[in-house]
């Protein structure tokens, strides 16, 4: 028995915690909401530096070849500094998915790419006004000769103007799940991309638009009508890394409350010593312990192939997404007036928490498939 | 990160099943688990099952080996607490004296208790029972008034304990005792006596919980007798006796938890046969929602229970961080007992040979209650985490 990261995991967070200190945590999400987005490169590329960015690819195609429980700590710092990006589409969706199902050739030309920082890929599933569910989508992809064409608009897609490729879900055929396949697309300047205004700031949505863009018919991954299936494979993938970047913007939530709670004297005391105050942040650690238990379980399965993978994953998710929003909300109550103002953190966690809660599908999607996957 | 346990480990399940397969009371294996009623039944049914644990060398298994135990290692111990849950194995009536008064006399004890007590807590001979609670001092310990002067040789006791369980059944009580006023540190002038029941000067007196049982028990101490030698520790200094002794708890709520997870399967298996509206109850949405949610809250919590336990076995020693399990645990059993309830509508309100579904789901709801209360209830629970896990100032007055 032994259920806890290893000496270099945790190593690896120290070196991450200690970079993103240096510069300054939140401090890069403040600046990206304000418009800078060379500062996120930079911090980017510091990453890559470090390895992030080549965690889960194997080493033939210039990574690190290690794999779910490594990109853990990388989740979880990430997820506690807020930081923008696409790292949870890239890492946690194309990546698996190229190397379970890319041709030889996609992964020679996106992994070493990914590796070295220079390519990020998001997802574009979401149509406007439709849901997850498979019978709502209708952004097309028609075969003409090598090719496909494709038309249609896609919506809320994350990370949109910063990245390179978008894993496009798109209807190839009739059938409701077995009509649909995954294409990669390389941003041109033919999709019409429409930013989107959101909640949480440090997160950029985009339209896109799609009209008769051509794109080589060997850019599908996997087989041709098989896109559903792969996408719930990659979605076990990018929820248990989820799982993990929510319990690092939790960790955050209740550290400073409980800082916070030290230092600020009321009635001459601490208001940590108030038990509506510290038993409060006593629950919000309780939940963070238990996010943080189901979340490393959640990678150790993918890791290991194990059986119950999808009600780990599923539930993980959806029990840090719940969580997460109990948490960042009280952490405002915590702080008093303090708590309500910009400058504060507070408010961008709890908007970093709304984000998740429905992205790519709700509490009670996810609730449900781990009733399916427990053959409820 | 790894969760296999290993050859001699499995060996181990596999020698304890066999023996339990043997060994258990007649009839239990199979379903018939009865344990009879009256006091004394109850009793004898419970100190022999304890006496076939003993003689078949599974009784106090992390015990040392010269003390009558296996030096079982706390996986052995936790596989130990998992088969007992799996076969739904009686209660042990002597769990004080083998989880925490004798480990606290192997280590801190004199040669004459060891003498006197070891081996009698391992048989079932001597079932004991713990006296702390009083009834102006439940949380705050450090308010005990019972008294205990000097006379001679002899400690003169008197005062009124309350929710002792076992009392009614036990042979010797673990007691705390005041020897010595400081006003202002509380804890200080308090000694642990290793105290005979059967004495004139001890009467209990059961008190009917809400459950129906009749667990605990006023317990009244009217010049009662103890000498030097029942001491255990220097006089005075009982509080750091009594701090070592839940220190020995080295698995924590694991048979809890065990217990918690057979329930929740339990729990599914029920869902899927009641039929409402000619369907599953787990067809609902409304069931299936809350299912998910508890299965991601159990699951959690043994999760975080094996994560704590990595700790303790990398430390040798739990943590402060085993209180987080405690709560856990306590609560969300509550809370499934609750729904469990719920889900039956209003058919959940017929009990025992009337109940619906089992009978077990009503009780567990009623006893539920007491493991938010004993052994610490979830609010001070709370203040321990927040004082000694993350570090939060102390409430005044402690
Ligand atoms: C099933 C069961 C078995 C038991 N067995 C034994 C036994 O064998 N031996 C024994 O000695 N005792 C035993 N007890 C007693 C148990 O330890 C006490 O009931 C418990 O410590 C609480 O004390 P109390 O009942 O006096 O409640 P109180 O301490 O009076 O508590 C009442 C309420 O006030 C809250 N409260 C108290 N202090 C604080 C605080 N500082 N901060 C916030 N809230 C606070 C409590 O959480 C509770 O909600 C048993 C109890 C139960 C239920």
């Amino acid at each position: 028995m032994d259920f806890a990261l290893n000496e270099e995991q945790e190593m690896f967070r120290e070196y991450l915690r200690k970079y993103l200190n240096d510069v300054g945590q939140t401090k890069v999400a403040r600046n990206f909401i304000k418009g800078d987005l060379q500062g996120f490169l930079d911090i980017h590329s510091g990453l890559t530096d470090l390895g992030c960015t080549s965690i889960n690819i194997s080493e033939e195609y210039g990574g690190l070849g290690l794999s779910s429980l490594d990109l853990v700590p990388f989740f979880e710092e990430i997820g506690r500094s807020l930081l923008p990006g696409v790292y949870l589409e890239t890492m946690a969706f194309a990546v698996p998915l190229l190397e379970l199902y890319g041709t030889t050739e996609q992964k020679e030309n996106y992994l070493p790419q990914i590796a070295s920082g220079s390519k990020k890929i998001t997802l574009a599933w979401l149509e406007p006004n439709k849901s997850f569910n498979p019978d709502e989508v209708e952004c097309s992809a028609e075969i003409n000769g090598d090719s496909l064409i494709i038309n249609g608009v896609k919506t809320l897609v994350s990370g949109g103007d910063i990245a390179d490729i978008y894993i496009l879900l798109v209807r190839t055929g009739e059938e409701v799940e077995e009509g649909l396949s995954l294409v990669l697309v390389d941003h041109s300047e033919e999709i019409k991309r429409n930013n989107l205004k959101c909640v949480d700031e440090s997160k950029h949505l985009a339209e896109l638009k799609f009209n008769s863009l051509a794109v080589p018919i060997n850019q599908v991954v996997g087989p041709i009508n098989q896109g559903w299936s792969l996408l719930q494979e990659g979605l076990l993938y990018l929820n248990a890394a989820l799982s993990s970047q929510m319990v690092g913007g939790m960790d955050r939530v209740v550290e400073m409350s409980t800082e916070y709670a030290k230092i600020r004297e009321q009635f001459g005391q601490p208001i940590g010593r108030f038990q509506a105050i510290k038993h409060r942040i006593v629950d919000m650690k309780l939940e963070l312990e238990t996010a943080r238990s189901l979340s490393y379980y959640a990678n150790w399965t993918l890791e290991n192939s194990s059986d119950d993978r999808a009600a780990a994953i599923y539930s993980a998710r959806s029990f840090a997404a719940e969580a997460y929003i109990r948490s960042a909300s009280q952490n405002i109550q915590i702080h008093g007036g303090i708590g309500f103002t910009e400058e504060i953190d507070c408010h961008l966690y709890l908007k970093r928490a709304r984000y998740f809660e429905n992205y790519l599908g709700s509490s009670q999607d996810y609730n449900e498939q781990v009733a399916l996957a427990l053959a409820w | 990160m790894e969760f296999t346990i290993s050859k001699k480990e499995e060996a181990f399940r596999e020698e304890l099943k066999t023996w339990l397969s043997e060994n258990l009371p007649y009839g239990w294996m199979e379903g018939k688990r009865e344990i009879p009623t009256t006091k004394e039944e109850y009793s004898k049914f419970l100190r022999d099952w304890q006496r076939t644990l003993y003689e078949g060398g599974w009784a106090g298994i992390a015990w040392p080996k010269e003390y009558g135990g296996r030096n079982a290692t706390i996986m052995e111990e936790i596989i130990y607490h998992q088969e007992m849950v799996r076969v739904k194995a009686p209660p042990l009536i002597n769990y004080i004296g083998i989880h925490m008064v004798g480990p606290t006399l192997i280590r801190s004890g004199s040669e004459q208790q060891k003498q006197k007590y070891i081996q009698n807590i391992l048989t079932g001979e001597e079932v004991w029972c713990q006296g702390y609670s009083e009834p102006n001092a439940g949380s705050d310990l450090s308010a005990i008034q019972t008294n205990a002067t000097k006379d001679g040789d002899c400690w003169i006791i008197n005062g009124q304990k309350v929710w002792t369980s076992y009392g009614h059944l036990a042979d010797r009580c673990f007691l705390l005792a005041r020897t010595n006023n400081h006003p202002e540190k509380k804890h200080k002038g308090i000694t642990a006596f290793l105290l005979d029941m059967k004495q004139s000067g001890v009467e209990t007196k059961p008190i009917l919980q809400m459950d129906g049982n009749q667990e605990f028990n006023e317990l009244y101490l009217t010049d009662a007798i103890a000498h030097d030698a029942d001491i255990i520790g220097e006089v005075d200094e009982g509080w750091k006796v009594m701090i070592e002794l839940m220190l020995h708890e080295r698995v924590g709520i694991g048979a809890e938890l065990f217990s918690l997870e057979m329930r929740f399967n339990e729990m599914v298996e029920i869902a899927k046969e009641h039929h409402v509206n000619e369907k599953p109850l787990l067809e609902d949405r409304f069931v299936r929602q809350k299912m998910a949610e508890f299965y991601a809250r159990y699951r959690g919590s043994l999760l975080n229970y094996y994560r704590n336990l990595t700790n303790t076995l990398k430390k040798g020693h739990p943590g402060p961080e085993s209180s987080i399990d405690k709560l856990l645990v306590s609560e969300l059993n509550k809370e499934m007992a609750s729904f469990m309830i719920t889900i039956q509508g209003h058919h959940g309100v017929l009990w025992k040979e009337n109940a619906p579904v089992d009978t077990v789901w009503q009780d567990e709801f009623l006893a539920s209650f007491g493991q938010t209360i004993g052994g610490g209830t979830s609010e001070v629970q709370r203040n321990t985490i927040g004082e000694r896990v993350l570090g939060l100032p102390k409430d005044r007055g402690r």
